[in-house]
């Protein structure tokens, strides 16, 4: 993995939908860690020293959902930083306003958005986020 | 000859075919599915067939000569009784007009415990007067369960679709950015097709999970004062390329201060954008779009014209059905689901406003939509459109 890069995390429990995210995160300069469970996701947050950059959550995930994830995220110190984008097929205000309240950056439907819009989205999530650091400095 | 006189054996006869049609109107209303009470003019109980005693776990004999409203509570559908001067029968006793509520009250049946039904309430009229009512119902547990299992199939069955749509629609869009080679103009044409029919599924799909919102009531009705012109121009600022697309001319005239209404924007928003929409597709490059708002009397008036190819006349009394597409325009324009009208009319009726239009093919058409600038009241839900 190239460390200079910045990296994604993305947690989608849709096989093809993965295989697409990644490719094209990939394609766009991004190192991708793909995740296809709730579970494989901690796996990786508590294996990498280096949090990622952001996180593209999908809410529905076999394991788990978006609620709790985040929950879970925000109660580790090392991971509360950690911008999230949650890209979903369903979208009820509870669910938005829980997930915003939890703390994620944005939520969107994904049959509304193309891919190209999607990454554009989480680049400024990370560029956001990096300044944001730069400026607390 | 007879033993008895002329007169008399009529008479008999009579009160013999007087029997006979009781005896037959009796099993009647005892072989009926349905509930049956019949009142007097006070509302006290005359009759109740044996439906009825099923239905509401009542005794006939008993019940006769008691005031049916308190021996028969209804319920709305929070659970609240009713109380005596809001039930049909109060109003069918003074001024004998049949009721028939569509949208069920419950019962409460003699043990407390409730059902839905259906209820119509009708006079009796002896003379020119009310002498009492007659109530008929049914139990229409069933009806709205089969209802509501539909709806929540439907809703189901589509958050289901947009997984697999949501796949074809990102992964024809990496072929077609050229993210897996480059292509030739066939293969691009060709992907340029699916990724179109492939957008119009996904837009179906979404139709079909606001219709069944706005069928269940699970819409959130959340009325915000709102400004109908800025609304108006947040959805043009959207529509604006698709307008200069076929360069269509565009006119729009409100008054600067016309007065903010306490109405559901998101709702009101999808009302202009589907018209708006449907303005742009059924008309022709080069054509006239006008909105005009303004108030009139009690309500603020919203009217949506275009130069378009119109809807044939024979065909006008469909347009607010479900996939209802003109045939004058099928060939012309092949994006739309025939879902918007339908779900336009929904949110105007939800909204206590009216809609109508005129169209005259190849001329264009126009919509006008109003809304009551006394607002409308929230509703409580667990969905919005296009969540």
């Amino acid at each position: 993995m190239n460390s200079k890069k910045p990296t994604v995390m993305v947690v989608e429990d849709e096989h093809l939908l993965l295989k697409a995210i990644e490719r094209k995160l990939k394609l766009n300069n991004l190192n991708v860690i793909a995740c296809e469970s709730g579970a494989e996701a901690w796996e990786n947050l508590d294996k990498n020293q280096k949090p990622p950059d952001a996180i593209w959550l999908d809410y529905y995930l076999g394991d788990t959902n978006g609620i709790e994830f985040m929950q879970k995220l925000r109660n580790n110190e090392k991971w509360t930083d950690i911008p999230v984008l949650v890209v979903s097929n369903s979208a009820n205000p509870d669910k938005v306003s829980k997930m915003m309240a939890l703390g994620a950056k944005n939520y969107l439907l994904k049959a509304d958005y193309r891919l190209d819009r999607l990454v554009l989205e989480i680049q400024s999530l990370i560029n956001n986020t990096k300044t944001l650091k730069k400026d607390g400095q | 000859m007879s033993l008895y006189p002329d007169n008399e054996l009529r008479s008999m006869l009579n009160i013999f075919n007087l029997e006979k049609k009781l005896a037959i109107r009796e099993a009647m209303i005892e072989s009926v599915g349905d509930g049956l009470v019949a009142t007097d003019r006070d509302g006290k109980i005359l009759l109740m067939n044996s439906a009825a005693e099923k239905m509401l776990l009542q005794n006939a004999k008993e019940a006769i000569g008691k005031n049916y409203i308190e021996t028969v509570p209804a319920a709305d559908k929070e659970g609240r009784i009713i109380p005596g001067e809001k039930r049909p029968l109060h109003a069918v006793l003074r001024e004998g007009k049949s009721f028939t509520n569509h949208s069920a009250n419950y019962y409460v049946r003699k043990n407390g415990s409730k059902f839905p039904a259906a209820i119509t309430t009708s006079p009796i009229k002896y003379q020119n007067s009310i002498i009492g009512a007659i109530i008929t119902f049914r139990d229409v547990t069933h009806e709205k369960e089969v209802d509501r299992m539909k709806t929540e199939f439907i809703s189901l069955a589509s958050h289901q679709l947009r997984t697999p749509l949501s796949a074809i629609s990102w992964l024809v869009e990496l072929l077609l950015n050229g993210d897996a080679g480059k292509l030739n103009k066939q293969q691009a044409d060709l992907l340029g097709d699916i990724y179109q029919s492939n957008k119009r599924m996904i837009q179906l799909v979404g139709d079909l999970l606001n219709i069944s919102r706005m069928e269940t009531g699970r819409i959130i009705i959340d009325p915000k004062p709102t400004h109908l012109g800025q609304l108006l121009e947040e959805v043009l600022k959207e529509l604006k390329p698709k307008i200069n697309s076929k360069r269509q001319k565009l006119v729009i005239s409100y008054h600067p201060d016309l007065s903010k209404i306490n109405i559901d924007p998101n709702l009101i928003r999808a009302v202009y954008l589907n018209l708006l929409s449907n303005a742009i597709k059924f008309t022709p490059e080069n054509g006239e779009i006008t909105v005009i708002i303004s108030k009139k009397g009690s309500n603020i008036i919203s009217q949506i014209s275009d130069t378009g190819w119109g809807i044939p006349k024979s065909e006008q009394r469909k347009i607010f059905q479900k996939f209802y597409r003109g045939s004058n325009v099928i060939k012309k324009v092949f994006e739309g689901t025939g879902l918007g009208l339908y779900l336009v009319k929904s949110i105007i009726d939800a909204s206590k406003g009216k809609i109508w239009f005129k169209s005259q093919k190849d001329k264009g058409t126009t919509f006008w939509f109003s809304l009551p600038i006394s607002g409308i009241l929230p509703k409580k839900g667990d969905v919005t459109l296009s969540s």
